[in-house]
């Protein structure tokens, strides 16, 4: 699977909140911690629903939890 | 190993038992001449129906068997909730199992064609149909593994 293209600040953004762990931060999205790891990790990219939740949990706009830089999104790639 | 990922692989291994088990029960009767797989087509008609039951009823009494194993082993006595990386997981397992289901039904079909007899359709749903289920589940733990 390719690693996906939009890019993310989670794991940056949980430390500064407080050292938050993965599971109170899935627990409080309403995922589960394995999706939590999965977006940290770069292997899914999140609907845009729980993507505006993260931004939320985390009080900061949405761009500054993920970003994507249209460089990387070259044909064939995803 | 994560909780989807264990019940994946049980749903395997109970597609690898409980198939092979029935179809070895059926091929016994139908050779002691119980049933006539070969001629009479409302026989595999009643044999489906009571895979159906059959399967069922099996893979309950395996789920919650691993339920229970997996609260003793883990000590976790909630079962994690489904969110949308689980439902778009078992989206893409789903389209896996149909393509290999309907691929299946193709080489039944050319099989009919080339002059094969007409029970080897029923035959070819039962292993097709337990080969979708092992590339679904085994697509789901791909997925999981190596991200959607």
């Amino acid at each position: 699977m390719a690693k996906s293209i939009v890019q993310n600040n989670i794991r940056k953004l949980r430390f500064e909140a407080g050292e938050m762990t993965q599971q109170e931060l899935a627990d409080k999205a309403r995922v589960s911690r394995q999706t939590i790891v999965a977006i940290e990790k770069g292997n899914y990219s999140p609907s845009l629903e729980l993507a505006f939740r993260l931004s939320h949990i985390f009080d900061t706009p949405l761009e500054e939890v993920f970003s994507y830089d249209p460089k990387d999104d070259v044909p064939g790639k995803v | 190993m994560t909780y989807q990922e264990k019940q994946n692989v049980v749903n395997i291994f109970s597609a690898l038992v409980v198939t092979p088990i029935f179809a070895w029960l059926v091929f016994q009767r139908h050779q002691q001449g119980q049933f006539d797989l070969t001629e009479d087509f409302r026989q595999w008609g009643i044999v489906f129906l009571i895979f159906i039951g059959v399967s069922v009823a099996a893979r309950v009494i395996i789920q919650i068997i691993f339920h229970i194993g997996n609260a003793i082993a883990t000590r976790e006595e909630k079962t994690p909730v489904e969110d949308e990386r689980d439902k778009l997981v078992k989206l893409k397992a789903t389209r896996n199992s149909y393509y290999a289901f309907t691929s299946g039904f193709v080489v039944s079909v050319i099989g009919l064609a080339l002059g094969m007899p007409v029970y080897w359709i029923f035959i070819a749903f039962v292993v097709f149909g337990m080969i979708a289920e092992i590339i679904d589940n085994g697509s789901q733990i791909y997925y999981y593994r190596k991200g959607v």
